[in-house]
């Protein structure tokens, strides 16, 4: 592709993404920015998978970056901002001292031990009503202090402004993940997950490069957690439960993780239908059966996800544009 | 302090029986299928469904009833196997979605039918066996603890007996072994869905008139049955049965002499420990690893 | 933090939020009520998942609620008539939808005056209360705080009523000395377990062991029926716990054999409980929620509209569904018909103050004051008289009304004790 196509994409697209709350109402934008949110996320979730495992206690590590964040901004009075990378931190260290005993496991085992860990730190949040607030949690979190850029006033109860602010913070942990994986580091993911046993002979330590990818995913995830934490004011364990993470579950296997922008698709498509087109239709009652059908209609007829959808509209698109110049 | 710690053994069994039956059923379904059917919380919570249907609502005898449940549920797992997991076969993680898609249809489905709050289920018998005054066994639970007992001595004389049996574990054991010899896995699949369905429709037919019959009841059962099959070395039919008694006794004993949020987080420890020190569980082999 | 004074901020939040719904009715800002215009409420509380049986059940009541109010003619503002339409919003008991879900509500649907059930949800729709002052109900009292005005808890003082059930107990049965106590480890379960600790020591009942708490997925209750029979206690407290946990631990309690006293916050199905259980079980049990076709609530004191006609509407209708929530966020809306026809306007800020002006407003249970400064920072509950229930051959009826602010005086130092113990003071959250 040329140059300048490439630059008039990017454009669009942050054209595209800078105009999109000034078409939907209120509520929409409510919605838009927890999904802005959710695909930092899944994405974030998809660079573990890249190793090969599947964590069941990511939305955890995402509620470990919330609780800390707002802890620290609340009890220490940090500035809010920093108390989010804090809080992210917190998460990435804490994925590093599980990674120990979970990284003995693999694949199913794995995914198991995960979710022991994760609801194991849940029932702490429960259990310790001090520092954690027990089972009500954390209430009157800080939020992200208003300021005025001049070319835009950012008032953050206000959903535009938290969304503009949410997605610079989570394009530049998409960023950041996007070169791991386009680096010799994140080949070795690859390696790790479908080489095993070669990536190990050629003197790769598989072990170190899990460790390495849980560790990062968590981190971002905290992140999540914190900017989810300062917008709504308050957390609590049932926030971080499996249902939660089922939904993580199912954002990245329909969407379909073979590349980059898959999670991304899943994420984006199931919260319009189920947040959006369900409610608009007004059945309250029946929606967690249509989301249920949708999940298993797509793993039956799209078994590599929706980004293969796409990927097929977006090469019989390609064959239109070819056409003019005789086909092949 | 003697008639806490028996009424407590009394307890525990009971809770062991009912676990026993769920978990083996996802033992049975994860071995011989690769498959881990999130959906078998909801298995349970349709067979104490055909309970509020038959007994409470049309009066219909409970032994009936719960061989109806058996029944029942099972065909719910061949109809889960015929149209979700057979046209995902090698596909794990696709199956793992099927089947929370497939939760969450059945859910909402009891919700609509029956509402979201809590239905009522009569006793079938009232009656208790007084060992002394502060040791009781209600015989609803020893019916639970015998018919699990019988269910599962079944289970296992039909896997070591029969030809099915042996073809089931032959599946279980290596896929391509088993085709080799002839073994089709379109049929232990089904033989295996419709076993796994009817142990926990039959747990949740007989447990109805104890717990409280809710759409949303499946999922702590669920997590329980994980750490069972877990602890007992998943695809280990003797292990989960031997799990889900220390499991039971565990997490009961922690709750009378602690208290039940403590109890949780040592049943969860437990599992965790396990997993870190013999990851294939106690009866589990270590290839599956 | 930097921060604007609140009203120069909430003026900006407001204008820009009309600068939002321009075009559209749905404004903030003061909009005369067309003639004949329905007047929409909305309703934010989860309608499935495993908390449904606290949202749902209620928005079924107000329907009907709406149908016989627009039957007789609807509020009354001005001298003119409006129909009430029920706008349901399901926040799945998740913080992120709720306020998703007020966010609809308010701006883009432009209700007058949303009823939550609370908890969990309220932090995340408290930043929405403030910025544009919209009326909100909460049955859960620990929701409210000196710093939002706009939140009342007018039906339901959870856990506060606790109080009489325990206090007419210790009256009439001066002989039970012991209890013991079990509770889910929950935001509901907390507050009621401090609250009956306060009010067994105001009544010189000794606690023999510490509260007894399980986690909310517990299913098997025989280990904690176990527990509580091992220090043979004269009363067994079974705190707030749901009708999913009431129901087998007192079949439990009923197979291992106990005999002694009950007491417990809500008894949902009670007669399903008899049929697990046995009459005689049954008799003399002690918790808080009237059946609605109770005699006691005919009197000119209570105020709900044919409480018994609808009782049986409801179990007509929906079969099996009743409970408190069902006829709660009902009597809700009876306070704000009375307040809205009284101020002769629907805007939030006017039925607020019509409420509220006399000090006193019109609960379901009589007239009541309103109340709280003292545990939630602000008057902000409507606290009166609650009615003790008992269970008298099989059947519940009310024995008296009985006085919680009362109580208060006397014993008021005890619960601010044990809510603070448990940390649920307004200023430590």
């Amino acid at each position: 592709m040329p140059r300048w196509l490439v630059a008039v994409g990017v454009l669009a697209t942050a054209a595209l993404l800078l105009a999109l709350p000034h078409v939907l109402s209120f509520s929409q934008r409510e919605v838009l920015v927890f999904m802005t949110i959710n695909i930092l996320v899944v994405c974030s979730y998809r660079l573990l998978t890249l190793t090969g495992e599947w964590s069941l206690g990511h939305v955890v590590m995402m509620g470990v970056g919330a609780y800390a964040s707002a802890l620290l901004a609340k009890k220490v009075g940090v500035f809010v901002p920093l108390a989010m990378l804090l809080g992210a931190f917190t998460a990435a260290m804490v994925a590093l001292v599980l990674s120990v005993p979970l990284f003995r496991m693999k694949g199913f085992y794995f995914l198991i031990g995960s979710f022991a860990a994760g609801e194991i730190i849940r029932l702490l949040w429960k259990r310790f009503r001090d520092p954690f607030g027990g089972p009500k949690g954390i209430k009157r979190i800080d939020p992200m202090p208003d300021f005025d850029l001049g070319i835009w006033n950012f008032t953050f109860f206000d959903p535009v402004s938290y969304y503009y602010f949410a997605l610079l913070v989570v394009l530049a942990g998409l960023f950041v993940m996007w070169r791991v994986e386009k680096s010799p580091i994140g080949l070795v993911f690859h390696a790790v997950h479908w080489q095993d046993n070669l990536a190990r002979s050629a003197g790769i330590s598989v072990r170190a490069y899990r460790t390495l990818a849980l560790v990062l995913s968590s981190g971002f995830a905290g992140l999540a957690g914190a900017l989810l934490a300062h917008y709504i004011g308050t957390v609590n364990p049932n926030m971080f439960d499996i249902e939660q993470m089922v939904y993580v579950l199912t954002w990245a296997i329909v969407g379909g993780t073979a590349t980059f922008y898959g999670p991304i698709i899943g994420c984006v498509v199931l919260t319009v239908v189920n947040e959006i087109v369900l409610r608009e239709i007004g059945l309250e009652q029946g929606r967690p059966m249509i989301y249920g059908m949708l999940l298993i209609g797509t793993v039956l007829f799209l078994p590599k996800g929706l980004e293969d959808l796409f990927h097929r509209l977006s090469r019989i698109g390609l064959l239109f544009s070819r056409q003019p110049r005789g086909g092949q | 302090m003697l008639e806490l710690l028996l009424q407590t053994g009394l307890n525990a069994l009971y809770a062991a029986a009912y676990l026993s039956l769920v978990a083996v059923g996802l033992v049975l379904i994860f071995g011989v299928m690769g498959i881990i059917n999130f959906a078998h919380g909801e298995l349970f919570m349709l067979g104490a469904y055909v309970v509020v249907a038959l007994y409470s609502g049309l009066q219909m005898p409970f032994v009936l009833v719960a061989a109806i449940g058996l029944v029942f549920v099972g065909c719910v797992g061949i109809l889960m196997e015929l149209s979700m997991f057979r046209q995902l076969r090698g596909n794990p993680l696709g199956g793992l979605v099927a089947s929370i898609g497939f939760l969450m249809v059945l859910q909402a489905l009891v919700a609509m039918g029956f509402g979201v709050r809590m239905e009522h289920v009569p006793p079938f018998t009232q009656d208790v066996i007084i060992l002394s005054e502060r040791v009781r066994l209600p015989v609803q639970r020893l019916i639970v603890i015998i018919v699990a007992v019988m269910l599962l001595v079944a289970l296992w004389l039909f896997l070591k007996r029969t030809k099915f049996g042996w073809a089931l574990r032959a599946s279980a054991q290596d896929k391509e072994a088993a085709a080799l010899q002839g073994i089709s896995l379109r049929t232990t699949s089904l033989i295996a869905m419709f076993i796994g369905g009817a142990l926990a429709g039959i747990a949740g037919s007989l447990t109805a008139p104890l717990i409280s019959v809710t759409p949303t009841m499946g999922h702590s059962v669920i997590v329980a049955a994980f750490i069972v099959i877990i602890v007992g070395g998943i695809g280990s039919l003797e292990g989960a049965v031997l799990a889900a008694f220390i499991y039971a006794f565990v997490h009961t004993g922690v709750t009378t002499f602690l208290d039940g949020v403590i109890a949780d987080i040592v049943g969860l420890a437990l599992m965790l420990a396990v997993l870190v020190i013999r990851p294939t569980g106690f009866f589990g082999s270590a290839d599956r690893a | 933090m930097i921060s604007f004074p609140r009203l120069t901020k909430r003026q900006f939040v407001q204008s820009m939020i009309a600068g939002i719904a321009a075009g559209t009715a749905a404004g903030l800002p003061r909009t005369a009520l067309a003639a004949g215009e329905t007047i929409r409420i909305g309703f934010l509380a989860p309608l499935t998942g495993d908390v449904a049986a606290w949202g749902l059940p209620g928005l079924q009541g107000c329907e009907i609620w709406a149908e016989w109010i627009n039957e007789a003619g609807g509020i009354v503002i001005n001298g003119v008539g409006h129909n009430i339409e029920f706008v349901g919003y399901d926040n799945e008991y998740d913080p992120s939808k709720a306020r998703a879900g007020a966010s609809k509500l308010v701006i883009d649907d432009g209700v007058k005056f949303v009823m939550m059930l609370g908890g969990d949800t309220w932090p995340a729709v408290q930043p929405v209360a403030d910025q544009t002052g919209m009326l909100f109900s909460t049955l859960l009292p620990s929701d409210l705080g000196p710093d939002t005005p706009t939140l009342i808890a007018p039906a339901e003082v959870h856990p506060i009523y606790n109080v009489t059930g325990v206090e007419w107990l210790a009256e009439n049965y001066p002989e039970l000395k012991t209890a013991v106590i079990c509770a889910q480890d929950d935001a509901l379960g907390l507050p009621s377990v401090a609250t009956y600790l306060a009010a067994f020591e105001g009544a010189g009942i000794e606690m023999l062991e510490d509260p007894l708490l399980f986690d909310p997925s517990t299913t098997d209750f025989a280990p904690v029926a176990t527990r509580m029979l091992s220090s043979d206690p004269d009363i067994i407290c079974l705190d707030t716990c749901y009708s999913a946990y009431v129901h087998p631990l007192m079949e439990q309690l009923f197979q291992q054999g106990y005999e002694g006293q009950i007491i417990s916050c809500t008894l949902d199905f009670y007669d399903q409980i008899t049929a697990k259980t046995s009459v005689e079980f049954m008799e003399g049990v002690v918790f808080q929620f009237p059946d609605f076709d109770d005699p006691a609530l005919e009197a000119d004191n209570v105020n709900f509209r044919d409480p018994g006609k609808f009782f049986d509407e409801f179990n007509e209708r929906y079969p099996g569904q009743w409970g408190a929530v069902s006829w709660e966020y009902a009597a809700i809306m009876d306070l704000w018909k009375w307040a809205a026809e009284k101020a002769n306007s629907v805007e939030p800020a006017d039925v607020l103050a019509a409420m509220t002006e006399t000090g006193q407003g019109e609960h379901i249970f009589g007239t009541a004051d309103w109340w709280g400064e003292d545990l939630f920072g602000i008057n902000n509950s409507l606290v009166g008289n609650w009615p003790v229930v008992v269970v008298e051959n099989g059947t519940a009826r009310i024995k008296e009304f009985r006085s919680i602010p009362d109580w208060y005086a006397r014993h008021g130092d005890l619960l601010k004790q044990y809510m603070t113990d448990y940390g649920l003071m307004w200023n430590q959250r």
